[in-house]
C-alpha cells in the first residue's frame, strides 16, 4: 500500500461513525477508551517477535474457542456471556470497539458453523444428507460473505477531497463523456445543461454527447448548446464500445463519464481532480451515486429518504471501507479516469457486461490506485419499476459472474491480498441468490418430508445459532445502521434472489452468455405484464410456506408430537420466511407513476415577483425540470394563472426566470416556468440540480437503525404486503362474478356514473367506499397478468 | 453617540427610503435610533407618518436659535424623528449662509441631544449638509442604483469621503448599498459585479430590489418593514441592517 493511504485516526474514525449526541461522554473518552488507547500505543508493538506472538496467541485463542466441544449447558453459558460482553462494548465509540464486536461476532459464527459441520451432519438418511449438505454449503456461503463483509467495512476510509492547486495553468485538461442509447433528449438536457455549469477553465473543458442512436435531435441539440456530438456507426460493445470509441476522439488528460441522467454538480471536477494531482499513479476516482427519485422498493413501500435504499450500504459503506484497501472500483458513472492509464488497460473492459468493475481490476491488477469520494457530487434517476430493477441488478449479477469466471481477483497478478478479499466479496456478494432461496424453503424440508436437515435437538440449534444470529445483527447494525438498516437485507435480496440466482449461475458455467440490457430510465409504469412474472415465484413460495405452516400445525398437535420442540423450530422459520416474503408482495405492489417529471425536494431562498412589480420572498419547496412549488409566508398572495417571475439565489448570483402560477392550496403556490431561453434552462439547472450542495442533506430525515427496529419495519411493511394480496384476492373474486372490468372501472364515464349510483343508497355508498378502496390498490400486481 | 451618514452621489436613488427603513429595522433589533433629515425636500417625515400640514423642522429652531428637541419627534416604528422642515427659499439661503459660517453647527447641536444611534439622511451631491455631516460622521452609508452613471461617481464619492473622514480616529469606515436593484437586468448584475470585486466587504452583502412594496409603503406612510414585510425589499433591508449593525458593534 502506498504512502497516501493514511488511516484516519481510531477515536476520529469511530466516533464519527458512531456519533449519538445524547451519548454521556464517559462511552467516547471513558476508562474502558483509556485502557484501549494504552494497549495499542504499547511501545511492543514496535517489535516483530511482540507482534507474531501476539498473532500466534490470538488465532491459538480463536481456534480454541471455535472448536472447543462444551455441553450444551456450557454452550449456553458461553453464548450468553459473549454476547454480554459485546453488548457491554457496544456502547462505546471507536473503530477498535467495532474490531472487537467484530471478532465476538465471527468467533460465535465460526464456532456455530464448525459445529455444524462436525456435529450435525446425518449421511445415513438420504433425504436428511441431501437437503442437510444443501443448507450447510448455503449456511457456508452466507458465512464467508459475513466475514469477507466485515473485513471490507471495517474501517471506511473517509477520505476528503484535496483541495486544487491555486494557480488555473496547472489544472488539466478534461473530458466529459456523456454516453446516451435510447433515452429521451429530456433526460439528458438537463445533463448536459448541468456539465456546460461544471466549474472549470472553459478551454480546458469538452463535453461530449456519446450517441449511440445515432439521432439528428441529439445531433442539433449538441450544436445549439456548444458540445461535441460524437457517434459512431456500430453499437458494439453497448456503453462500453460507445465510450471507447469517444477515447479515440477526444484527447483531455482527463476522463469524467456520467450516464446520460446522472446531473453532475458544478463542483463536481474540483472535488476530484485533486487526488489525481497528488497522486500520479491514481487511475479512477469514483464519487456515490445519487438518487433523486424513489426507487421501487422505496416508492412501492413509501420509505423513500427515511429507511436507507438497496444501494446506499455500497455507496455509503462498503466503497468507503474498499477505499481503504485501495480496492475502490468504477460504478460506470459520476467518475473521472485518467486517461493514459485508461488507455494502458485497454479502455474501458469489453469482456463483460459490467465493464466497469472490470475496468478497475484491470487498473489494479496494474498496480495503479483508485479512490472513493463519499460526498454525492451528481443525482439521476432511480430506476422506474421494479422489473426494471430486477433487470439492472440482473445483469450486474451476470457481469460480476463473468469476472469471476474470466478474471478471477483470486488468481492472477498483480493485486494484494485485501484487494483480492475485496473484489471476491463483491462477486460473491451476487450469489446470493440460491443461498436465499435455501434459506426461505429450507424449514419445509422438515415440514414436507420430514427431513432432519440439522441433526441436533432443537434446544442444541438454538444455543450453538442464536449466538450468531445475535452477534451477526447486533454487530452489522453498528457498522451498517446508517446505510442499511438491519433486517433490510433479507427483504432486498429476498426480492431478487430468484431473478439472479439463474443468470449468475449461467454465467458461472458459461460466461459468454447474456447480453448487455440497457437500465431504461426517465419513463413511467407501464409495462403491466411484466409485474405478473416478478411475483410469481414470491407467490409460489409463499404458497409453499403457507402450506408448510399448516402442515406444522398439525404435525404439532397430532402427527410429531413426539418432537414438538423441533416442530415448533421449523415453524418459527417458517413464520419468519412468511414475513420476509409477505414484504416482497409489498414491494411487487407497483405504486403508479403521475409524474414524468420527477419533484426533487428542496430548501432554498426564492423571489416571487408579481404582476404589479410587487415581489414575495418565499422557499423554494421541491422543483422539476418544468416547476417549482413554492412555500409562501402568508395564503392569496398570488393569483391562479397569473404570469410571474421567480428568482432563485447561487451565491450572490439572482437569476430570474418567467413563470405562470398553475396551483394554489393554502400557502403553498405552484409555478410552471414558461419560456425559458437556453441560456436561462441552463441558469435553473445551476440554480437547482447541479448546486454543490444540492445533495448534503439527503439522509436528514433519517430514522436512527436499532435491530429491533429493523424487524419491525419489516414486520410492517409485511403486513401491508398481506393487506393488499387481501385486496387483490377480494377484488379478482368479486370481479369474477360480476364481470366487472379494470377498462371500465378506469373510465371516468363509468366512475362518474358509478358515482351517481352509488350516492343514492347504502348498498351503493358501501360499493362505492368499496372501489376506492380497489382504486387505491388498483395498482396491485397481478391485475396486469391479464393485459 | 453614533452617528451614521446615509449619502448618495446622485438624486432618486431611494436614498430617504433605505435610510427610514434602515433606521426601523435596528430600532426593531433594539437601538435606540434617531433619524435627522438634512434634506431640503424634507421627504423624509411622510415615511414615518407625520403629518402633512407640520412645518416644524430643524431649519426653524437653528433660525431661531433654539434646541433641536423642540424638532423631535416620535414615530409609531420605534424611531424618533428631527425633520428638516417647510421652509420658504429665503429661510433655506440663510440656512445654508449660517451652516457654512459655523462648521461645528451639527456637532453641537447633536451633543445637546440624548444619546441614540443617529442617521442622517442628505441631500444628492457635495453640498454644505454633506460637508456638515461627513466631518462627524462615524460610519457612511453610500446609496447607489446599479447603472452606470452611479458607478461612475464612484472615485469622486472615495475623494470626497478620504477628504472629510480619512484620517478622523472616530471613523469606521465606508459602505455601500445598491438599491432599485432588479436581478431580471443584465446590467444591474453586472454593476452589481464590478462593485463587488472593486469594494469587496465594504459592499452590503445583497442588494436591495426595486419592488413595487416601497412605493406603496410609502403612500400608507409606513416603513416597509411594516407595510409588506415579507416582501423582497423588506427582506433585503432586514438583511443589510444585520450587516449594518455589525459594522456598528464592531467598533
Amino acid at each position: 500500500m502506498n504512502n497516501l493511504r493514511v488511516a484516519p485516526p481510531m477515536e476520529y474514525a469511530g466516533a464519527e461513525r458512531h456519533s449519538n449526541d445524547r451519548q454521556p461522554d464517559r462511552y467516547k473518552f471513558g476508562r474502558v477508551n483509556r485502557y484501549a488507547t494504552a494497549l495499542l500505543d504499547w511501545h511492543g508493538w514496535e517489535h516483530r517477535y511482540w507482534r507474531i506472538a501476539a498473532m500466534l496467541a490470538t488465532f491459538g485463542l480463536f481456534w480454541l474457542s471455535m472448536t472447543l466441544p462444551l455441553s450444551l449447558h456450557w454452550q449456553v453459558v458461553y453464548g450468553i456471556v459473549v454476547f454480554a460482553m459485546s453488548l457491554y462494548i457496544r456502547r462505546y465509540t471507536g473503530t477498535m470497539f467495532t474490531i472487537m464486536m467484530i471478532v465476538f461476532s465471527i468467533n460465535q459464527s465460526s464456532r456455530y458453523l464448525y459445529w455444524r459441520f462436525t456435529e450435525t451432519l446425518d449421511l445415513n438418511s438420504w433425504t436428511d444428507g441431501v437437503f442437510g449438505v444443501i443448507l450447510l454449503l448455503a449456511e457456508t456461503y452466507a458465512w464467508i460473505v459475513l466475514i469477507l463483509g466485515y473485513v471490507q467495512t471495517i474501517w471506511p476510509l473517509k477520505r476528503k477531497p484535496e483541495p486544487m492547486p491555486v494557480d488555473l495553468a496547472l489544472w488539466p485538461t478534461v473530458d466529459i463523456l456523456i454516453p446516451t442509447y435510447n433515452e429521451d433528449l429530456k433526460v439528458v438536457r438537463p445533463t448536459v445543461l448541468a456539465a456546460l455549469a461544471i466549474d472549470w477553465p472553459r478551454e480546458k473543458l469538452t463535453i461530449c454527447i456519446l450517441d449511440d442512436g445515432r439521432r439528428d435531435e441529439f445531433r442539433e441539440f449538441a450544436h445549439s448548446v456548444g458540445v461535441t456530438y460524437l457517434a459512431r456507426d456500430n453499437n458494439l460493445h453497448a456503453k462500453a464500445g460507445n465510450i471507447n470509441a469517444a477515447l479515440a476522439k477526444t484527447s483531455g488528460e482527463f476522463v469524467a463519464i456520467f450516464d446520460c441522467d446522472h446531473i453532475p454538480a458544478r463542483s463536481f471536477l474540483q472535488m476530484t481532480i485533486g487526488w489525481f494531482l497528488r497522486d500520479p499513479k491514481m487511475g479512477m476516482l469514483q464519487t456515490p451515486h445519487h438518487f433523486l427519485s424513489p426507487d421501487p422498493f422505496e416508492r412501492n413501500l413509501g420509505t423513500f429518504r427515511r429507511v436507507p435504499n438497496e444501494g446506499e450500504l455500497f455507496y455509503g459503506l462498503i466503497q468507503d471501507g474498499n477505499d481503504l484497501w485501495n480496492a475502490t472500483f468504477f460504478c460506470g458513472s459520476c467518475a473521472v479516469l485518467r486517461r493514459s492509464i485508461l488507455m494502458e488497460v485497454g479502455g474501458v473492459a469489453v469482456e463483460t457486461v459490467t465493464e466497469d468493475a472490470h475496468t478497475a481490476l484491470k487498473m489494479h491488477r496494474r498496480g495503479y490506485n483508485t479512490a472513493y469520494i463519499s460526498v454525492p457530487q451528481a443525482a439521476g434517476l432511480a430506476t422506474e419499476s421494479l422489473s426494471r430493477h430486477v433487470g439492472q441488478r440482473i445483469r450486474w449479477a451476470r457481469g460480476m459472474a463473468q469476472i469471476f469466471r474470466l478474471d478471477n481477483p483470486l488468481l492472477g497478478k498483480g493485486l494484494n491480498v485485501m484487494q483480492r478479499l475485496c473484489y471476491s466479496n463483491a462477486m460473491l456478494h451476487f450469489f446470493y441468490g440460491l443461498p436465499r432461496m435455501v434459506f426461505l424453503l429450507a424449514p419445509l424440508s422438515y415440514l414436507f418430508f420430514e427431513a432432519r436437515i440439522i441433526h441436533a435437538s432443537a434446544v442444541a440449534i438454538a444455543a450453538y445459532a442464536l449466538p450468531h444470529l445475535a452477534h451477526a445483527n447486533v454487530t452489522n447494525s453498528r457498522i451498517q445502521g446508517a446505510h442499511r438498516h438491519s433486517f433490510w437485507a433479507e427483504l432486498y435480496e429476498a426480492t431478487l434472489a430468484w431473478y439472479i440466482f439463474r443468470p449468475t449461475l449461467v454465467a458461472l458455467f458459461n460466461p459468454k452468455l447474456g447480453k448487455f440490457n440497457v437500465t431504461a430510465k426517465g419513463g413511467l409504469v407501464e409495462k403491466n405484464f411484466l409485474d405478473w412474472e416478478i411475483g410469481a415465484p414470491y407467490l409460489i413460495m409463499l404458497a409453499l410456506n403457507v402450506a408448510g405452516l399448516l402442515i406444522g400445525i398439525a404435525r404439532l398437535f397430532w402427527w410429531n408430537t413426539f418432537e414438538a420442540d423441533t416442530v415448533v423450530l421449523n415453524l418459527l422459520w417458517t413464520i419468519y420466511n412468511l414475513i420476509i416474503l409477505g414484504a416482497t408482495i409489498a414491494v411487487a405492489t407497483e405504486t403508479r407513476q403521475v409524474r414524468v417529471n420527477h419533484r426533487v425536494n428542496c430548501n432554498q431562498k426564492a423571489t416571487l415577483k408579481l404582476a404589479g412589480g410587487r415581489s414575495v420572498v418565499c422557499r423554494a419547496n421541491d422543483y422539476s425540470e418544468g416547476g417549482l412549488g413554492l412555500q409562501m409566508p402568508a395564503a392569496d398572495m398570488a393569483p391562479l394563472n397569473s404570469q410571474v417571475r421567480i428568482s432563485l439565489f447561487m451565491g450572490d448570483r439572482e437569476y430570474v426566470f418567467p413563470a405562470r402560477v398553475i396551483s394554489l392550496r393554502d400557502t403553498f403556490v405552484g409555478v410552471e416556468f414558461e419560456g425559458l431561453d437556453l441560456q436561462q434552462q441552463m441558469n435553473l439547472v445551476q440554480c437547482t440540480l447541479a448546486r454543490a450542495d444540492a445533495w448534503l442533506d439527503w439522509s436528514e430525515h433519517r430514522e436512527v437503525d436499532h435491530p429491533l427496529t429493523g424487524l419491525k419495519e419489516i414486520m410492517f411493511h409485511s403486513l401491508k404486503g398481506y393487506q393488499h394480496l387481501g385486496y387483490y384476492v377480494q377484488k379478482r373474486v368479486r370481479e369474477h362474478f360480476r364481470g366487472d372490468t379494470e377498462d371500465k372501472k378506469t373510465d371516468p364515464f363509468y366512475r362518474e356514473i358509478s358515482k351517481k349510483l352509488a350516492d343514492r343508497t347504502l348498498r351503493g355508498a358501501l360499493l362505492h367506499k368499496l372501489s376506492n378502496f380497489a382504486d387505491t390498490s388498483r395498482n396491485f400486481l397481478f391485475r396486469s397478468g391479464r393485459s | 453617540m453614533t452617528v451614521i451618514a446615509v449619502i448618495s452621489p446622485k438624486g432618486g436613488v431611494g436614498k430617504t427610503t433605505v435610510s427610514v427603513n434602515l433606521a426601523c429595522a435596528l430600532a426593531a433589533r433594539g437601538h435606540a435610533v434617531r433619524i435627522v433629515d438634512m434634506d431640503p425636500q424634507n421627504a423624509m417625515r411622510l415615511h414615518l407618518g407625520a403629518a402633512p400640514g407640520d412645518t416644524n423642522g430643524l431649519i426653524h429652531q437653528t433660525l431661531q436659535q433654539v434646541s433641536w428637541h423642540y424638532a423631535e419627534y416620535d414615530s409609531a416604528y420605534g424611531v424618533s424623528f428631527i425633520p428638516y422642515g417647510k421652509a420658504s427659499e429665503v429661510e433655506r439661503i440663510t440656512f445654508e449662509a449660517h451652516l457654512a459660517h459655523t462648521p461645528n453647527w451639527l456637532r453641537d447641536n447633536l451633543a445637546a441631544l440624548t444619546d441614540e444611534l443617529t442617521l442622517i439622511d442628505t441631500p444628492p451631491g457635495p453640498s454644505v449638509y454633506v460637508q456638515q455631516v461627513l466631518s462627524i460622521a462615524n460610519l457612511v452609508l453610500v446609496v447607489m442604483i446599479p447603472d452606470a452613471g452611479s458607478y461612475a461617481t464612484l472615485d469622486s464619492i472615495e475623494s470626497l469621503l478620504a477628504y472629510y473622514c480619512g484620517d478622523r480616529s472616530d471613523f469606521y469606515g465606508s459602505y455601500y448599498v445598491l438599491n432599485q436593484f432588479d436581478g431580471d437586468r443584465p446590467l444591474n448584475r453586472d454593476i452589481q459585479y464590478v462593485m463587488q470585486s472593486s469594494l469587496g466587504d465594504r459592499l452590503a452583502p445583497c442588494p436591495i430590489h426595486r419592488d413595487e412594496s416601497l412605493s406603496e409603503a410609502l403612500a400608507y406612510q409606513q416603513p416597509v418593514l411594516q407595510y409588506a414585510p415579507h416582501s423582497q425589499a423588506a427582506e433585503d433591508l432586514q438583511q443589510v441592517s444585520d450587516w449594518l449593525q455589525e459594522r456598528v458593534a464592531d467598533e
